[in-house]
């Protein structure tokens, strides 16, 4: 296992529903570059890892692994995995990316998703993106403004890796997380429609509806849970302005 | 696919998916509105017995035909499968010092009436019961000369007779009602040979419920899609019935199995072992899935009640439609389908003995326990080895002597030998009470001229190999930390398991979380777990026969013990168990049947599937399933059927046996709040992500909660 680059995770799951086709193992890459303020998974944000503080005991979150370890163990699944495979995410998985693209690398006979931000230097992405067979692209808001406010960091890297994905041919999904107020409005969502509409191949839309039990693990990661946006209202699941630019569009 | 539509749109209302008429029929019995029919009363069988000095097999006949007498013709006025039962005590027919002295010196078990076998129900109702009386006489006449055959056979005549008599009172009743539908199938059947599905079904009914009437419990229906599916085939291409017919029939079958439930004996309410068998290899080795198959899937789905409970036979070829319209009922979070491994199950009891074309008609007992409709006396579940204790007893016995690893090893290989053997003697002198009527429903026992108590084709017995996660990960305790690492001195350990870990509290968390654990697909737990079941094969093996012309099967269930071993019971002959080297402390419960255990954290249910893949269930075929729960959030997704499905799937291609997937209800989740140390691997799905439920701050639990109010 020597010469074999290190990363750290904050998870491995199994049997999760929503990142990709078929029965699949997902695995949490830790650190993010972005700040959500609806953001699920504080414990993905930093790439250390960390104490979680719980009623019921410490835990820590963060295991470092080596890309030949982590490999060997989804290996070892693929039996069992034949109809889907194994998620990459996060956190923002492209933060690392150089011992993402070993750990795929050394996999066999696994169908491989990603699912990312977009947020990434070009050649990161370009170098895990080229090694999967479909991503998962999230696009959250299409205002720049908006985007540094609610994310904390420009758009614009994402839209020019977004172009380049749609160019390289890779099957992809485009993901709108709907936040009640901020990203469901209809100006946001048109705005996503038209840019989903200009890529070549068009690909598909899912929309992920807010759930109100994502600020469940602040408090267990030291931070305190402000999202900064009405939480008790639903989320509107528009699908119009989708379907008027005759994207398919369905909601997870 | 509109049928599943239907049933995922019921989970999501208030109101199941069911016509008006049997709504109602189902809320009056849930209700117990028919309980005020039941007599007050019990019957007295004893007195005549006394008097006439009868036989035992005579008493026993003698109580199916008290029985069936005193039942009041009981029918709804718009119900289309009449029973309900109205006399509720089965009465004794012995005094208890006589049946004491019966007893002297043998085993009785459980209750003593014959159970947790299951009828040939497709020969009784291919036949009919005259045809069943013909025979009877036919072996009369043939064996005259034989007093044990006349004895039992004019026993078994009787009580064909009562049960038709039962049915002529019916008919009767529904004329007099004007039910002239009713009366015509209550003068066909259970006489003659079902003509029709709903024949079959009125005739199931009765004959079911006689063998409850009889004393016999844990009754079940055994292949219930290959034996009904000829009658429905016919009535659909005749033109007699249709799908949605046959369908409200069924239901209606499926609700009036919950009426006399609550009469029926068992551990716990419910647990009555009404259970029936689905899809699966015909003898020939075709494949057995047809219509029916799906139907009863989704009219159980549609019926939402704890009884029939069902269970689906499955192999790698078995349609994925088949496998999510089982998940839909999965969904319901009702606890089944249980799922059989048949690429697994099959070659075990090839293994074990049963011809094959009997080893693929397989169906399973009150619970998983593997048995063949009509052939089967097995008597599956005996007892239970307590894996935990000899590891136990092995680790504190070895760490005090300083013997190496395998040195204990051969101590738990001792152990287990010496808790089969102690089980195994007990069972020699077992003593199988005679059974007319039932005999009247197996194969052979008229035709022969002998009560199935005598035996049948399968006459083994079942010892469930309880609480083995919580043994292995022991074991891989000690090897790991005391032996490998030496990160813990024995003298150490000792102390902590004398005293229960009360002065080393940083001892139990390290056994806890440092040592590997079952669950995970780590070679170092799950080699132990497979040794764990070899050794047990190996002692059920060398204990021989079991007096009755059969052998001991080993079993990776657990039934009640998860609870009796860890806390103890009364009369119970295992050994209970103090705190254990894998951290676990005195008291705490083991997990049911094969599953990680309570305390020990683990990946998921992949890894869950590849840990316990690794047992050699070919010399465990006795049954147990993997038992996992899915939070029912995770079915919130339009895509989570079919994913589950997909896990099924590789469920199938793991190499295990068999596989219990309950999904979690709110109750559960109240029960976490109060007791999150017992629920650390519940996992809920919260928004395109999974988290561990007790990691969730209260008020978000409590949003959780209140989201799943309406899911079950």
């Amino acid at each position: 296992m020597t010469g074999s680059m290190t990363g750290v995770i904050f998870d491995i799951r199994e049997l999760t529903i929503h990142d990709g086709p078929g029965l699949r193992t997902t695995v949490f890459l830790k650190g993010c570059p972005l700040r959500c303020a609806w953001c699920h998974n504080p414990e993905g944000m930093t790439l250390a890892p960390q104490i979680l503080h719980n009623p019921n005991g410490d835990r820590v979150a963060g295991r470092v692994y080596r890309a030949a370890e982590l490999s060997t163990l989804l290996n070892r699944q693929a039996p069992l995995l034949r109809d889907g495979g194994v998620s990459f995410s996060g956190g923002e998985p492209l933060m690392q990316s150089a011992f993402l693209a070993e750990v795929i690398d050394r996999l066999v006979g696994l169908h491989v998703v990603l699912g990312t931000s977009g947020f990434a230097p070009e050649a990161d992405f370009q170098r895990v993106v080229s090694r999967c067979d479909l991503v998962l692209f999230d696009l959250k808001l299409m205002d720049p403004e908006a985007h540094r406010r609610w994310t904390g960091v420009e758009n614009a890297p994402i839209h020019r890796n977004l172009a380049m994905l749609a160019g390289m041919g890779k099957p992809f999904i485009v993901r709108v997380p709907l936040v009640p107020g901020v990203t469901d409005t209809e100006a946001n969502l048109r705005a996503i429609a038209r840019l989903v509409r200009a890529l070549p191949g068009t690909p598909r839309v899912e929309l992920l509806p807010y759930n109100r039990a994502a600020g469940g693990k602040y408090a267990a990661c030291g931070l305190t849970w402000r999202p900064g946006f009405d939480e008790t209202t639903d989320c509107r699941a528009n699908l119009a302005p989708f379907h008027e630019l005759s994207l398919e569009v369905s909601i997870l | 696919m509109s049928s599943i539509l239907d049933c995922l749109t019921s989970n999501q209302g208030h109101e199941p998916g069911l016509p008006p008429r049997l709504a109602e029929m189902k809320r009056r019995i849930r209700a117990g509105e028919h309980h005020p029919l039941r007599a007050t009363e019990s019957i007295d069988v004893l007195s005549e017995c006394e008097a006439e000095q009868l036989s035992w097999p005579r008493r026993v006949a003698r109580l199916t035909r008290r029985m069936c007498e005193a039942q009041a013709v009981v029918i709804d006025p718009d119900e289309r499968i009449a029973f309900t039962r109205t006399v509720r005590r089965v009465p004794p027919i012995y005094s208890d010092a006589a049946m004491r002295s019966l007893l002297e010196g043998r085993t009785v078990h459980e209750l003593g009436p014959i159970s947790n076998i299951c009828a040939d129900w497709g020969m009784v109702l291919g036949q009919g019961l005259l045809a069943r009386r013909k025979t009877a006489c036919a072996s009369r006449d043939r064996l005259a000369g034989d007093p044990e055959a006349v004895e039992f056979l004019d026993g078994a005549i009787e009580t064909i007779d009562a049960v038709l008599a039962l049915a002529r009172r019916y008919a009767r009743g529904a004329r007099e009602l004007g039910r002239h539908d009713l009366a015509e199938l209550l003068e066909r059947v259970p006489a003659e040979p079902a003509a029709t599905f709903h024949e079959a079904l009125q005739a199931l009914r009765l004959c079911h419920s006689v063998l409850w009437m009889s004393g016999h419990y844990h009754c079940g229906f055994g292949r219930f899609d290959q034996y009904l599916w000829p009658y429905l085939r016919s009535d659909l291409a005749a033109g007699r019935l249709h799908e949605a017919d046959a369908e409200a029939l069924l239901a209606e079958f499926f609700i009036c199995l919950n009426k006399d439930s609550d009469l029926y004996p068992g551990i716990q309410q419910g647990d009555n072992g009404q259970s029936m068998m689905l899809g699966g290899l015909r003898p020939d080795g075709g494949d057995g899935v047809n219509p029916l198959t799906a139907m009863v899937l989704r009219t159980a789905c549609a019926v939402a009640l704890i009884d029939p409970k069902i269970n689906l036979r499955v192999d790698r070829n078995t349609s994925l439609e088949l496998l999510a319209s089982a998940v839909q009922l999965t969904r319901l979070g009702l606890g089944f389908p249980q799922w059989c491994n048949d690429e697994v199950v099959i070659p075990g009891l090839i293994a074990a003995g049963y011809r094959p074309e009997d080893a693929r008609n397989y169906t399973v007992a009150a619970c998983w326990e593997f048995i063949i409709p009509g052939k089967g006396m097995d008597v599956v579940n005996i007892g239970a080895v307590s894996m935990p204790s000899a590891v136990d007893r092995a680790v504190r016995a070895g760490l005090a002597a300083g013997e190496p690893f395998a040195r204990i090893l051969d101590r738990v290989a001792a152990d287990m030998a010496a808790q089969v053997t102690t089980l195994a003697e007990a069972n020699r002198r077992l003593l199988l009470p005679p059974a007319p009527f039932y005999s009247v429903v197996m194969d052979g026992c008229l035709e022969r001229g002998r009560d199935l108590s005598g035996g049948l084709e399968y006459n083994n017995s079942g010892i469930h190999g309880a609480a083995s996660s919580s043994a292995a990960d022991a074991l891989a305790a000690v090897r790991t930390l005391v032996f490998e690492q030496a990160r813990v001195a024995p003298d150490r350990l000792l102390q902590a398991l004398a005293t229960n870990f009360a002065d080393d509290e940083p001892l139990r968390r390290e056994l806890r979380d440092s040592a590997p654990k079952v669950g995970n697909h780590d070679d170092r737990a799950d080699a132990l777990l497979a040794k764990l079941f070899e050794l047990f094969a190996d002692a059920c093996a060398a204990a021989g026969g079991n007096g009755r012309g059969g052998r001991f099967r080993p079993g990776s269930g657990s039934a009640m013990y998860y609870v009796w071993l860890a806390r103890g019971h009364e009369g119970m002959c295992e050994p209970a168990t103090g705190a254990t080297a894998d951290g676990r402390r005195q008291g705490d419960f083991f997990s049911s049947s094969l599953a990680p255990s309570p305390d020990a954290t683990v990946r998921g249910p992949i890894s869950v599937l590849q840990s316990f893949g690794t047992i050699d269930y070919r010399r465990i075929c006795n049954g147990g399933p993997l038992t996992m729960e899915l939070a029912d959030s995770l079915f919130r997704g339009a895509e989570a059927v079919g994913k589950v499905a997909l896990f099924i799937r590789a469920f199938i291609l793991s190499g295990c046996q068999q596989l219990q997937l309950n999904t979690l209800n709110v109750d559960t989740l109240r029960d976490a709040q109060r007791h999150p140390e017992l629920h650390r691997n519940l996992v809920v799905r919260v928004w395109g992500w999974s988290g561990y439920f007790c990691e969730l701050d209260s008020a978000y639990q409590n949003q959780i909660i209140g989201r799943h109010v309406y899911g079950n």
